[in-house]
């Protein structure tokens, strides 16, 4: 009843227009988060709404749209001179929340179609051309996972010696490559453009429009399997950047056991084993970083890096060869490679109180998850606590990548598992309990009081590797 | 789901660092573990019960509001029905609000709470509560009884002598003669209070009478202590009943000369230390000392054997802290005082030795649980012809 109730409050359109602003105004996505909810005072849990211009505009909109429907629905109630028109007038009244909710997608799909898309469109088109006439070296960077971390990597060994350009964060679109197209001075010695594929056609799309001469695939991995209808689809799209780059210019994570099948002749590999002629010894990875060393002929390249985790070895080594190839001397590689350190939320170590937290909470793919996973097992500590809400964007994979997820926990032998209470939390389970896990499993109602009261939780020697985070759209 | 009543505040000098001990250090773990139902008892500075949720927000008492509340709010009254009842006045047609309590957390400091009076309130309502019992909070919570308790179980202490406030104002001489055999520096402090108020170090004989007569201000026994060279303090939490299990020894980290008052212990975290290491390896909640305790394997050794003693000597469970004195180079360990329930449960020790706060509060309440079922073991009733006999 309460529920109900709470329709009928300000609040409500608000949370409209938060739901709306949280799935980037995408109506179906809106739509489709907006049928699975029944109780509409918890949608703003984590966050409020940002009250920027577009949403004090759709705001307006609810509210006088809304104004208008309750004048005419009692104007039907008092006018209608039968009681079945005041039914219907008081129907009007009262179904105003669910039907503004839907009506207030309309101004958002013309606004689309007849100013944004053109816009976009016109300036994808400069793009385009901005990027084919661009004498740098233009490096694409797919893949399910880690594209952001390459791009950040590569950024950070070469740009102290070259002009370095990258697409910004994690705007990985096309039209966020025509933004930063329109940005480049045109000197820059290499260009690092990221792709978000998110759909089929995607990267061939990307790749027609950003020109690429050489690519970086840095893996396969069950993601975006709302949209791809099979693993299948997303890595042969992925793999699509050899119709636009030759294959002696295309370098394929071999460590990802999922893209191997897709490797054609001519493309390189990297893995922790070695790339280009190098070869990696005395991988080592503990809470401070990861360090191993490399040789080619009579070069010895000695990393020690701030990331964690051994599944770094492979992309690391990467961007030494390429440093190497694009003509850094061992002493700036050495130099540059030592700057490299976790990325925000990317298995990054955080001391709180004695403990170690390892804030893998960007991680949303499996493939991320087993190597997290594969650290917190080869780290040593009075107590391993792990916490998971789980993978979003499954798709019909959904059941099997969390019994597997379990199955990955259960093989990392944490002293407690902690699951955020949601949609994939049984499968999870299921998986933990093939594997045999029997250690403490606890589930959380509120996820946002546990990472806000972490420390509470923890005692000093104590690391927790926490690996995903849901937002409010997810549930 | 159990509730649990924790009460708070009190009439005592240190009310203000209860409020955080409870709100941070117990309230708050205490919700995490999602398996109590919390409500919050305050006691105000007159000795009002009030109890209310929003008596679990700092803020209440930071801004100042909790003034107006208990000059509005209805006080809250306790009914012993076989065990605990908070009972309130509702504020329309005379109705009162229960709530019965199944186990109570005192989280008082000081006199009237963690001295034992408040265990005896709890006793008589039969109801589980967490911490030190009757007989050990009043030994506790005395640092005379403590030292007569602990001399007579074999714990060496620092010499030492004690007078009734009474006594001063009658004349000095008496006390100072006793004074007289011990060496300089001494320690003057009222023998109940806690969190360092109304202490003195005393280095020479003309600093002594104003000591004497700031400690009989505020208790009405004053204990004086004689002070130790090559010092270094160690104190040490622990927790459990019979079996009682230490965290890790801790040094506060100040110089022989030097002792932390009130204000340096709560309001400056620790600062006021001169010493070299002063604050440099800051890690308590009051931030100022080393956890462990830097010292020699063997001596760290006989002060956690000396802790334990303490704390089983004086009948103490659920959780305690045991202050002692460490002579260096004569490699002696003494018993300095005990604490029935320290400042936010000296949580951020317990953390250091791989309990956190969760953990701390989940495994007291357990303690709580396992003393009060062995106590209902115990026959209360004997029947006789007694009666009948009139």
């Amino acid at each position: 009843m309460m529920r109900i109730i709470d329709m009928y409050s300000f609040k409500y359109f608000v949370t409209i227009v938060y739901m709306l602003q949280t799935t980037e105004y995408q109506p179906i996505e809106f739509l489709k988060w907006y049928w699975r909810t029944n109780d509409f005072s918890r949608v703003m849990h984590r966050k409020q709404l940002e009250r920027t211009k577009p949403a004090k505009l759709l705001l307006l909109i609810l509210i006088i749209g809304s104004v208008l429907q309750i004048i005419l629905g009692l104007l039907v109630v008092f006018l209608s001179p039968t009681t079945y028109g005041s039914i219907v007038g008081l129907a009007i009244i009262l179904a105003y929340p669910a039907v503004w909710a839907h009506l207030i997608v309309i101004p958002l799909f013309f606004g689309r179609v007849f100013i944004i898309n053109p816009k976009q469109k016109k300036l994808i088109n400069e793009s385009k051309h901005i990027f084919k006439e661009h004498t740098g070296i233009k490096i694409a960077i797919a893949g399910s996972y880690g594209k952001t971390s390459m791009k950040e990597l590569l950024n950070t060994v070469l740009s102290p010696n070259k002009k370095v350009a990258m697409t910004p964060a994690n705007k990985n679109v096309s039209i966020s490559h025509a933004y930063f197209a329109s940005k480049l001075k045109g000197d820059e010695d290499i260009l690092l453009i990221e792709y978000g594929e998110g759909a089929p056609g995607d990267v061939p799309e990307f790749a027609s429009i950003t020109s690429p001469n050489m690519a970086i695939i840095t893996g396969i991995a069950p993601a975006h399997l709302e949209k791809y209808p099979t693993l299948d689809d997303a890595a042969k799209d992925i793999f699509s950047l050899s119709q636009f780059v030759d294959s002696k210019d295309i370098y394929v994570n071999a460590d990802s056991e999922l893209a191997l099948g897709y490797i054609a002749s001519g493309q390189n590999r990297y893995d922790h084993k070695g790339v280009l002629g190098w070869k990696i010894s005395d991988a080592k990875a503990d809470i401070t970083g990861t360090s191993f060393v490399m040789r080619k002929g009579k070069v010895v390249v000695k990393i020690k890096s701030g990331l964690l985790g051994l599944h770094n070895v492979g992309p690391l080594a990467l961007c030494v060869a390429l440093a190497h190839e694009f003509g850094l001397s061992k002493k700036q590689i050495e130099e540059n490679i030592a700057k490299t350190k976790a990325f925000e939320h990317r298995m990054q170590p955080r001391p709180i109180n004695g403990a170690w937290i390892i804030d893998d909470t960007y991680n949303g793919n499996i493939e991320g998850m087993k190597a997290g996973l594969g650290l917190l097992k080869s780290l040593k500590a009075k107590r391993k606590i792990y916490v998971t809400p789980g993978l979003v964007d499954q798709g019909v994979e959904t059941e099997n990548v969390h019994i597997e997820h379990g199955q990955a926990i259960a093989k990392a032998k944490p002293d407690r598992v902690i699951l955020m209470d949601n949609s994939v939390t049984d499968f999870i389970k299921m998986g933990l309990d093939d594997a045999g896990y029997d250690n403490e499993l606890q589930i959380i109602k509120d996820p946002l009081e546990f990472y806000t009261n972490i420390e509470h939780f923890l005692a000093s020697g104590d690391i927790v590797l926490m690996q995903n985070d849901w937002t409010d759209n997810y549930n | 789901m159990k509730t649990i009543a924790v009460i708070f505040g009190g009439q005592s000098t240190e009310h203000d660092v209860s409020i955080v001990t409870a709100l941070a250090s117990v309230i708050k773990p205490l919700e995490l573990t999602k398996k109590f139902h919390v409500e919050p008892v305050y006691i105000a500075k007159d000795g009002s019960w009030y109890w209310d949720k929003k008596l679990k927000d700092i803020k209440f008492y930071q801004s100042g509001e909790i003034e107006d509340y208990v000059k509005k709010a209805a006080k809250t009254h306790i009914l012993f029905d076989n065990g605990l009842t908070l009972v309130k006045s509702s504020q329309f047609a005379g109705r009162k609000q229960y709530k019965k309590i199944d186990l109570v957390f005192p989280a008082m400091h000081g006199t009237h709470g963690e001295d034992g009076e408040l265990m005896g309130i709890l006793e008589m309502a039969n109801v589980p509560y967490v911490g030190c019992n009757v007989p050990s909070s009043v030994i506790a919570m005395d640092k005379i009884l403590a030292k007569q308790v602990t001399e007579s179980a074999k714990i060496p202490s620092t010499p030492w002598t004690w007078f009734y406030s009474d006594e001063l104002a009658h004349g000095s001489d008496k006390i100072l003669k006793r004074i007289n055999s011990l060496k300089y520096p001494l320690f003057v402090k009222p023998a109940h209070l806690g969190s360092s108020i109304g202490i003195t170090r005393v280095t020479a004989k003309d600093q002594l009478m104003n000591a004497l007569e700031v400690a009989s201000h505020y208790d009405d026994k004053v204990i004086v202590e004689q002070g130790v060279e090559n010092l270094v303090e160690a104190t040490l939490p622990i927790m459990g009943n019979e079996n009682p299990v230490p965290a890790l020894l801790e040094e506060p980290l100040l110089k022989s000369e030097d002792f932390f008052d009130f204000e340096t212990k709560y309001m400056q975290g620790g600062k006021k230390g001169t010493g070299k290491n002063a604050g440099a390896k800051a890690s308590g909640s009051q931030g100022y000392s080393r956890i462990p305790a830097d010292l020699p394997k063997d001596l760290y050794k006989a002060a956690e054997e000396l802790g334990l003693n303490v704390y089983k000597s004086t009948g103490c469970r659920g959780i305690a802290r045991v202050d002692m004195l460490v002579d260096t180079k004569a490699k002696k360990v003494m018993f300095n005082e005990i604490n029935p329930l320290p400042g936010g449960l000296y949580a951020h020790n317990w953390n250091k030795a791989g309990i956190s706060n969760v953990e701390l509060v989940s495994k007291l309440i357990d303690y709580a649980e396992e003393a009060w079922q062995k106590k209902q073991k115990l026959a209360t009733a004997f029947s006789t012809n007694y009666l009948k006999q009139f």
